[in-house]
């Protein structure tokens, strides 16, 4: 039974792929650009891949007796023991697709992941390139998201897209070089391939058994967000936009890939879990890196600290390992250095994907993709993938990477906080939360709250989906018009995106009604998953007074996220209509879009409900990697990376229990910001009790450098463009008078000599190809008259044919 | 004069010929259809006679059946297609077919 | 043995042969139901290419369910009191034909000829032709030499003709009529000689009786013999009209310029294949299990049909050069290619020879036989993708720009792109260019060629030819390309737009063209097979 569940989930990968190829062939061959057949495809696609995944999840938890939901003790007093029992078991599994009814009893199964083979590409030597599936109960839940999310997404998009529906879609956004706007046929069946292929390439990262698939992966995800954001390919922002996105990716990618050689370099292989070759079978990285406690196996040699690697063999024992003995005498090492180099590595890759500081400028440029796109990018896919690497990736950084990471993501999320204030395009404030959310979860995975950066990254899918279709439902209504200020009291006109909107508004912000009621909390699911951040940001600061920032900041954030969203809302939906002509057209959705958003309410509200105790909770804190739940208390001085006069190179990272404790504390700061961020935007935008616009005037100068977005772009294009724009000049100078010049000469003497070579060749080679043709041609010619039509020669020609050849036989038989 | 195989061969040789010859020479499509059967029959002459003089034996005489009855659906669809020719040509001579050459 | 033994063992033999008789009888089942159609009126119900389809879709998977247990089928199986012969060269041209019958069926639907109202006489004709071609690779017997060949080409002179209003088509049909029948005759006449004097019409048998008829070392001063080679003659002919081998190929361009594409298509690949089984099967007959007094006969023999494929293929290549149609184009390219395969066929009547002659051993000489029959085999398969290929492309063509002339393809690429690849892709492995399909089916036969020369010098000449053929055959072939990718479209001109079905059917067939090239498995997987049946002939 336990196989099902990688077949199902390989079906539910593989499913899009398929809707991908019908469609975009399929689309190119068909006579018409108004059939909705391809879209169908897609959603039936997406949707199937759904159910499959929801299938796979109940088989699951059946065969582990669903024991990720049966009583497990209250967050805080897992005792360790349990832990380590089970990584052990994890180390030592032979065979990883096979649960071992064992002992230890059935009730932790659950926490075991599931990996092989699917298909071998090739090996070398001990290099297997193959495609792997690695699953666990977060690849399980990422699976449930990305699908039902992408399902919601493109039956949204069946009513979005529909003015693509044409012959001569006429692009009033892009013009000719006449000035004239750009026509072209409709593109799509072109729109439903590409998110076919994106939710394809999404699966497949998620469900990726190794780190080389991986990368495989991430970089069609980085294809795909490509062909979509510029997906007005006539646009200059569009392509421009898309153009941003794929290098500032690069730019993390390349970090990415340096930690994926040092990976293969040391550790030998790129599998994540166990895995088999030929006879043998061997550890995955996870369980190479970390001991059964989740500890490091760090030793000083010779003055530098070495990490051993467990349960590796290094290549050099090869024959020993062949006679049977299994050689465990020398086990393969990393430097500590180089297993940071590896952590960064990864974690530039996720900088880039998940718009981190400082590659973030893409993220807001991407908007140029139709709505849809951006409500897929921002919330289960793209940057999705980010954090859901750092996720994965999560035993190989060492405690340093992950102070980095939790700075970056601590910078990012005031930083995009900040920028949000001020925008005006109702798309790019989503944009910016989004950036500003994900700072949240890298923090949250930073400091050792693993399973509560996932949650958020698992509710604020929900509601960013939720949000950015009701934006595409308003600009939709509005006919394309996506700033605010002409917008207003469209809750009259339109009132399910209204109250769909309001319930992503009220998650993202985290506002919550503080008591209980039968037990639960009455909270939307943002609040469950920022509090657990918040809380764990909190038990950190306690830990390491020292780095009280990565607590203050999030809890400051967290008022300004509140009144930026509220501020959004206010000014889209309350209010007296700022611009007559747009509120009078507006109307509401078609039902194939509302429906999505209904849909997506239902779960952007529930998801997380229980919160800690929730099943969702629950699942993510099944996979949670050994030790986390622990906690740490100092690193050793001799292996510190960061040198010791500094002053701060103790990291400890908080316990479960010690987040508990501090969780009310914690949870009332957030909702005390959040509430007083929601209320300062209710008194300047609905009460108005100062306007906004004098407020304004007063900071100019923060404004502008706000409404500049911090002058990254700028500084970009000073530090980078441009110096690169000076280099490729120079070199193209170089390129034209000297090497060209050489060329030039060597050109123009074998063209001398070709001239010699031609009256040659002209004279008597072209003379005897052309006799050729010619005495061929005009034998094939003269035999056409051979078939002269007449029926009653062909018949003669049969029995001189018969007598031709037995006169013939009669010469040169013997006798 | 004793009748031997000979002779029957000697029959079928002249059938086979003067259906070729007929095949070669008729300009009525209906003549050329007739030169066939002449040579079908010609072979179907030596059949009986071989099964009678040679151990081929009731083989002989059942290709002959076979022959005949096969002809005689060969016919039928040449009629058809003769015609056929004749509709489109108002003529059934096969010089006046043509027009496919070279 | 008393009557009721005799008709017990008739009754055990007629059971016994109709287990191994499945698709014929089934393709016999869906021509009946077709005609039953028409009479109850059904045809209005159900389109008859669904039920043409859906039986041959069942023949082929009975062929393929035969196929799989190809090892199973060791020994040759002799069916109905030994008419017919079941082994696996028989079922591999079954599933040759059926698979090819499958590809004709859908070519027909997707270009609309014919039309619903003719359909189910169209299938019934299209089925019952194959039926005969699938005698015809299973004869025994001369009786079912003659019958596969009548029944194999009876219905295909009425479906040339099936383009009913239309001058050339019923000028093409009367021609392919009178001239097949004549064909017929002729070779009816030699069977009835051959069989006369052999004292047997069973395949099998014939060597035996050669040998016991034939006394010392053969000559053509012995009347038996040169009355046995006149037959052989007589009945080659009949296979020659067949395979529209040069001086028999007349009926060929006229025929295919006047039929429609499709059945140009069916009539130029499946009859082509039925016939070459045929041949193989009669050629092996004859170099039997003792051939050494009839050695001299059978060398000259292979060197006449040698000579044979050789004028063919210039023929054919140099006269196909002045064409401007491309239907005319394309017959005249299929006799060439006719002239290659027969070359396969001469190289292993040497080889087999070479045994005889000291040149070879036994087993070399049966391997390298089996090798040209393999060939042979692959090239017929290959030969199955490109020529239908080509054909349907100008079916598909047609139906859009009301044209066949080649000058009127001009600048087609702008319209249909990836249907003018398909051709390139088609064309190419005609001119037999690497890596495509072509080049391998060209290779191997040039191999066994050369083998061959070392038998007997001829043949290498017989190779320098088909080489230097080869080279006359791209020019043709090219031409069309450069009206399709180079000229440009005259303004004015009708649009080519393609459907994509079409375009995915034609894309199917050039893939298989290509991955009979590029992909070495399958090539090798393809070509093992091949050689695996031949040796079923082979058993000495």
């Amino acid at each position: 039974m336990l196989d099902w569940i990688w077949i199902l989930l390989t079906a539910a990968w593989l499913l899009p792929l398929l809707g991908f190829a019908v469609e975009v062939f399929g689309g190119y061959w068909q006579q018409s650009r108004r059939d909705r057949t391809p879209a169908l495809i897609a959603v039936a696609c997406i949707g199937a891949g759904f159910v499959l995944s929801v299938a796979a999840f109940i088989i699951w938890g059946s065969e582990t007796h669903w024991g990720v939901f049966a009583a497990e003790p209250e967050h805080g007093d897992v005792p360790a023991q349990q832990a380590v029992e089970d990584t052990t078991r994890e180390a030592a599994a032979e065979d990883a697709s096979e649960l071992q009814p064992a002992d230890a009893g059935q009730q932790h199964s659950y926490r075991k992941a599931i990996s092989g083979t699917i298909y071998t590409l090739a090996r070398f030597g001990d290099l297997k390139l193959s495609i792997d599936y690695y699953v666990d109960s977060l690849t399980l839940v990422m699976f449930m998201m990305v699908t039902l999310i992408a399902t919601c997404i493109h039956i949204f998009a069946l009513g979005y897209m529909s003015d693509e529906l044409t012959d001569e879609y006429v692009d009033h956004q892009a013009h000719t070089a006449g000035g004239d706007h750009v026509h072209r046929p409709g593109r799509y069946y072109l729109f439903f391939s590409y998110m076919s292929l994106f939710c394809f390439s999404m699966l497949g990262l998620v469900l990726a058994g190794n780190i080389f698939q991986v990368f495989i992966f991430w970089e069609l995800v980085g294809i795909c967000s490509y062909l979509l954001i510029g997906f007005y390919v006539e646009r200059h922002s569009a392509s421009t936009a898309a153009n941003k996105a794929f290098i500032m990716n690069r730019v993390g990618d390349f970090g990415f890939l340096i930690g994926l050689m040092v990976i293969w370099t040391y550790f030998g292989t790129f599998s994540l879990g166990p895995e088999t070759i030929g006879d043998e079978t061997r550890p995955g990285i996870f369980a190479m890196v970390r001991n059964a406690e989740g500890g490091l196996d760090i030793r000083n040699e010779s003055g530098s600290p070495v990490v051993h690697l467990n349960g590796s063999v290094a290549e050099a024992d090869d024959a020993g390992a062949a006679d049977g003995e299994a050689a465990v005498t020398a086990e393969r090492t990393i430097p500590y250095w180089l297993l940071v180099v590896a952590g960064l590595g990864v974690f530039a890759g996720c900088i880039g994907k998940s718009a981190q500081f400082p590659l973030q400028t893409w993220l807001p440029d991407a908007m140029e993709g139709p709505t849809p796109v951006s409500a897929l990018v921002h919330s289960a896919t793209m940057v999705a993938a980010g954090v859901y690497l750092a996720g994965r990736f999560y035993p190989v950084f060492t405690p340093d990477v992950l102070l980095v990471m939790s700075y970056v993501g601590c910078i990012t999320l005031f930083l995009a906080a900040t920028i949000a204030v001020v925008a005006t395009d109702i798309k790019r404030v989503l944009a910016y939360s989004t950036i500003s959310q994900l700072g949240y979860m890298m923090l949250g995975i930073g400091v050792a709250g693993w399973a509560a950066g996932l949650f958020h990254l698992i509710t604020h899918a929900f509601f960013k989906s939720l949000m950015f279709l009701c934006s595409g439902s308003v600009i939709i209504g509005c006919h394309h018009e996506q700033e605010m200020p002409r917008m207003g009291g469209l809750r009259r006109k339109m009132p399910i995106t209204a109250y769909t909107m309001l319930v992503g508004v009220i998650a993202i912000s985290g506002l919550a009604i503080p008591f209980t009621i039968l037990g639960m909390k009455l909270a939307f699911s943002g609040y469950h998953s920022k509090d657990a951040i918040v809380a764990t940001a909190l038990a950190f600061n306690y830990k390491n007074p020292v780095h009280f920032l990565l607590f203050l900041v999030p809890l400051v954030t967290a008022g300004i996220t509140a009144f930026y969203m509220f501020r959004l809302w206010f000014y889209t939906f309350c209010g007296e209509p700022r611009d007559r002509h747009i509120y009078d057209h507006a109307h509401e959705s078609p039902r194939v879009m509302t429906l999505p958003l209904i849909v997506l309410a239902v779960f952007a509200a529930g998801v997380a409900v229980g919160g800690e105790g929730g099943p969702l909770y629950r699942m993510l804190l099944a996979s949670e990697p050994a030790g986390v739940d622990v906690g740490s208390e100092a690193i050793d001085p001799t292996v510190a990376f960061i040198p010791e006069d500094v002053g701060y190179a103790l990291v400890g990272q908080p316990a479960r229990a010690e987040i508990h404790s501090v969780h009310a504390q914690a949870g009332a700061f957030a909702l005390i910001a959040a509430a007083a961020g929601a209320v300062l935007a209710f008194l300047l935008y609905v009460v108005r009790v100062v306007d906004p616009g004098e407020i304004k005037r007063q900071v100019g100068g923060l404004y502008r450098f706000l409404i500049e977005k911090w002058h990254f772009d700028t500084l970009y294009d000073v530090a980078f463009v441009r110096p690169v724009h000076r280099v490729a000049a120079a070199l193209a100078w170089f390129d034209r008078v000297v090497i060209d010049g050489i060329l030039h000469w060597f050109a123009n003497t074998s063209v001398r000599i070709a001239s010699w070579d031609r009256k040659v060749d002209e004279g008597l080679v072209d003379g005897l190809v052309n006799l050729v043709g010619n005495v061929t041609f005009r034998v094939g010619r003269s035999l056409r008259a051979v078939q002269t039509g007449q029926l009653r020669q062909y018949i003669m020609f049969i029995a001189l044919g018969v007598l031709s050849l037995f006169v013939l036989q009669f010469i040169f038989f013997p006798r | 004069m004793q009748i031997g195989l000979s002779e029957y061969l000697i029959v079928g040789a002249v059938l086979f010929v003067a259906g070729v010859v007929c095949m070669a020479t008729k300009r009525n499509g209906i003549g050329v259809l007739m030169g066939v059967e002449l040579v079908l029959n010609g072979a179907n002459v030596n059949f009986v006679a071989f099964a009678r003089y040679t151990p081929l034996g009731l083989d002989g005489q059942i290709i002959s059946l076979f022959v005949i009855v096969l002809a005689a659906a060969e016919a039928a669809v040449a009629l058809a297609i003769a015609l056929n020719f004749y509709n489109n040509h108002m003529t059934i001579d096969v010089d006046r077919g043509d027009q496919l050459k070279g | 043995m008393s009557f009721s033994e005799l008709i017990q063992s008739l009754l055990d033999d007629t059971t016994r042969s109709l287990a191994h008789f499945g698709p014929e009888l089934w393709l016999c089942g869906t021509i009946l139901a077709l005609l039953l159609m028409r009479l109850f009126g059904w045809d209005r119900l159900v389109p008859p290419y669904i039920v043409a389809t859906a039986g041959t879709l069942v023949g082929f998977g009975i062929t393929y369910f035969d196929f799989l247990n190809l090892e199973a089928a060791g020994e040759a199986e002799h069916l109905f009191t030994g008419l017919l012969v079941y082994d696996r060269f028989t079922i591999f041209f079954r599933l040759f034909l059926t698979l090819f019958l499958v590809f004709v069926i859908a070519l027909t639907v997707l270009t609309g000829i014919p039309d619903r109202e003719d359909g189910p006489d169209f299938y019934t004709l299209l089925l019952g032709s194959v039926v005969g071609m699938m005698l015809m690779v299973s004869a025994n017997h001369l009786l079912i030499l003659f019958l596969g060949v009548e029944m194999a080409s009876v219905p295909s002179y009425a479906m040339v003709g099936f383009l009913k209003g239309r001058r050339l088509s019923s000028e093409a049909a009367l021609k392919f009529v009178v001239y097949g029948a004549g064909a017929a005759g002729v070779m009816l006449y030699g069977v009835s000689l051959l069989s006369g004097l052999l004292g047997t019409a069973n395949l099998p048998e014939m060597a035996a009786r050669l040998n016991l008829v034939v006394t010392g070392e053969a000559g053509m001063a012995d009347a038996t013999v040169r009355t046995i080679v006149l037959s052989l003659m007589l009945v080659f002919v009949g296979l020659a009209f067949k395979l529209s081998l040069v001086p028999f190929h007349f009926w060929c361009p006229d025929a295919f310029h006047g039929a429609s594409a499709e059945v140009a298509g069916f009539l130029s690949v499946a009859s082509k294949a039925a016939a070459f089984a045929l041949l193989v099967r009669l050629a092996i007959a004859f170099l039997g299990q003792d051939p050494v007094a009839w050695a001299g006969v059978n060398l000259s023999l292979g060197i006449a049909v040698g000579v044979v494929a050789a004028v063919t293929a210039t023929f054919g290549n140099l006269a196909a050069y002045a064409q401007s149609n491309m239907k005319r184009l394309l017959a005249y390219s299929t006799i060439a290619h006719a002239g290659y395969m027969l070359m396969a066929v001469a190289a292993m009547m040497i080889i087999r020879h070479g045994g005889a002659m000291a040149v070879f051993s036994e087993a070399e000489a049966r391997s390298e036989a089996q090798r040209a029959i393999g060939g042979l085999l692959f090239y017929l398969w290959v030969y199955l993708f490109m020529n239908l290929g080509a054909f349907a492309i100008v079916a598909m063509i047609r139906n859009r720009i009301f044209s066949e002339e080649i000058d009127d393809y001009a600048g087609l690429v702008n319209q249909c792109p990836w249907l003018c690849v398909c051709m390139l892709l088609c064309l190419f492995s005609l001119v037999g260019m690497p890596p495509l399909g072509g080049f391998f089916g060209k290779w191997y036969i040039f191999a066994s060629l050369f083998q061959a020369g070392k038998v007997h010098w001829s043949m290498w000449a017989v190779l320098g030819i088909a080489g230097l053929n080869t080279v006359f055959s791209l020019f043709y072939y090219v031409r069309v390309l450069k009206a399709m990718f180079i000229a440009p479209r005259p303004e004015g001109a009708r649009r080519a737009d393609i459907p994509w079905i079409e375009g995915a059917y034609a894309g199917i067939l050039s893939l298989s063209v290509l991955a009979l090239g590029c992909a070495p498995l399958l090539v090798n997987s393809v070509s093992r097979k091949a050689r695996e049946v031949a040796g079923v002939l082979l058993i000495p």
